[in-house]
């Protein structure tokens, strides 16, 4: 009996030595077999050159050297915000990659910068202004309710301490962990001028089981510390005069408050129409303001629109929908520039009155994140 | 018995993750497939074709989202509103790519129930026969759907 348990324990041991000793050759055997050694990084055509170790993602090593690509998935391969243009040494397109993008996306070499792991030499394109995106620590000034479920939140930028972004341009805020539910990064238009360097102002809509939104309405302080990063995209007022058709609806008010004011304070008096779309006077935000504005500047007409305001309320403004409220102030819009930001079911509703009254494609732009 | 790694992973990307704060499984503690197979079996016993589901969900969603959040009154009882929402979210089924977040909200006055129509819940839908589990808030229970369009389409 005694010499059977002994026989049991010898080998239950040997056999969880052989365990240990294969997963020790396991891992040493990757570092070995996997090591890809240093691999450079060649963007735009050579402008700039990185040095990095092989065998992680390009998204994580650009982030390693500062450089960083809008992702909102950290990696995960499904948001496919962190697109590239990879020239050189990407390897195969993986099936991860693929519904995420378009034959012509395909033809130029695009890909998700997250499933591209450097194994070799590698070029790639970067747009200039991914560059200038840095990570910035920042406390909370103020949570201010701006309607039921609108919040304008204003951030005090710590370190760095400035920003350089243009009207128009969003950031993404990490929210931190709460009730099991992970940090995440979600974008939001910055609402602030770009003269004012050291702060940054959002408008964050309540989304129903939104992750970051609900962190914000019901977990964010005053005075707390967060971290942001940018400034993303390039949604932004074009370097023309032509008159301007401006449509918004919730918090995509943002990036047109931004770009009136910025406007107002740089004195660019290009003719500018905007329409801004809610349901009822309660959904409505910055009205004082927008009208004074308006009585202020010949070159601005602020036109909010009720698509569901009791017929009994004193509000006299129009009612009905955003793009209703353009059918009857025009009929014709060629030579204008449209600005849209809103849902992708508005923002498409939008595009499509515009282009009905002439409005070029290459002329209507609209946030990428919406 | 254990299930598949693959299974594991994609029972992981169904719960609660950085896309979706509840998850896609509500309250139910069934497994996935068993989730699946009990719709569809459900959709059996009462003659319910998926395809025409897919198709009247497709319908009514435009018709909703096209009002950019105007109420849209169906009947007596049953309206539609589409609550906006900026931003996309990705399939948890990997490869079927993002999805508008936006959601077209059913609601019968008279029974008080509320159908939670989004473009991601349609693709699970149409793609793999999954309606989400209960106790989720974008549950689609095929057979209160079926009498729902019933009602809609008399």
């Amino acid at each position: 009996m005694g010499t059977i348990l002994t026989g049991i324990i010898t080998a239950t041991v040997f056999l969880i030595l052989m365990g240990l000793v294969l997963a020790i050759l396991l891992v040493l055997a990757e570092k070995k077999i996997l090591n890809y050694g240093t691999c450079k990084i060649s963007i735009n055509d050579g402008n700039k050159e990185l040095e990095v170790q092989g065998g992680a993602s390009l998204l994580s090593l650009l982030a390693e050297k500062n450089i960083y690509i809008p992702s909102a998935c950290g990696g995960r391969g499904s948001c496919a915000y962190c697109k590239l243009v990879v020239s050189e040494g990407g390897g195969q397109l993986s099936p991860v990659e693929e519904p995420y993008l378009t034959a012509d996306e395909i033809k130029a070499g695009v890909r998700l910068s997250c499933q591209v792991k450097v194994r070799n030499d590698i070029s790639i394109q970067i747009p200039e202004a991914l560059f200038k995106i840095k990570k910035y620590r920042a406390r909370v000034e103020h949570k201010k309710v701006l309607t039921h479920d609108i919040l304008e939140l204003r951030f005090k930028l710590l370190d760095p301490q400035t920003i350089d972004f243009k009207a128009g341009q969003y950031v993404q805020l990490t929210s931190e962990t709460y009730k099991g539910r992970e940090s995440v990064m979600r974008a939001y238009s910055i609402s602030s001028v770009p003269s004012e360097k050291n702060y940054i102002e959002l408008n964050v809509r309540l989304v129903p089981d939104g992750i970051c939104t609900t962190w914000v309405f019901d977990h964010m302080k005053e005075g707390q510390e967060v971290t942001l990063s940018g400034p993303y995209g390039d949604f932004m007022l074009s370097d023309t005069s032509a008159p301007m058709i401006c449509m918004a609806g919730g918090s995509g008010m943002a990036p047109i408050h931004s770009i009136v004011n910025h406007m107002a304070e740089m004195n660019i008096q290009r003719l500018c129409y905007y329409f801004f779309g809610a349901q009822q006077q309660r959904d409505l935000f910055y009205l004082e303001e927008l009208r004074k504005l308006e009585r202020d500047h010949e070159w601005f007409t602020f036109i909010p629109a009720l698509s569901a305001e009791p017929e009994s309320s004193g509000w006299t403004g129009f009612r009905g929908l955003v793009t209703e409220a353009l059918a009857e102030h025009f009929d014709d819009l060629t030579g204008y520039e449209a600005y849209l930001c809103g849902s992708p079911g508005m923002v498409g509703a939008c595009e499509k009155e515009l282009k009905k009254f002439n409005v070029e494609e290459d002329k209507i732009y609209y946030d990428e994140f919406a | 018995m254990k299930k598949a790694p693959d299974y594991e992973k994609l029972k992981h990307r169904l719960e609660s993750s950085k896309f979706s704060g509840s998850g896609f499984l509500g309250t139910d503690e069934r497994p996935v497939d068993e989730i699946i197979a009990d719709d569809l079996h459900q959709m059996e016993i009462n003659q319910i074709d998926k395809d025409d589901l897919v198709d009247l969900l497709k319908i009514y969603y435009q018709k909703i989202r096209v009002e950019i959040g105007r109420r849209v009154r169906f009947t007596d009882n049953i309206y539609g509103e589409y609550h906006e929402s900026m931003g996309r979210i990705p399939s948890p089924f990997i490869g079927d790519g993002v999805f508008e977040k936006g959601e077209a909200v059913i609601v019968n006055e008279k029974t008080g129930e509320t159908f939670v129509i989004t473009a991601l819940a349609i693709n699970l839908i149409e793609k793999h026969d999954f309606f989400q589990g209960k106790g989720s808030r974008y549950r689609l229970d095929p057979v209160r759907l079926f009498h729902l369009f019933d009602e809609l389409e008399e």
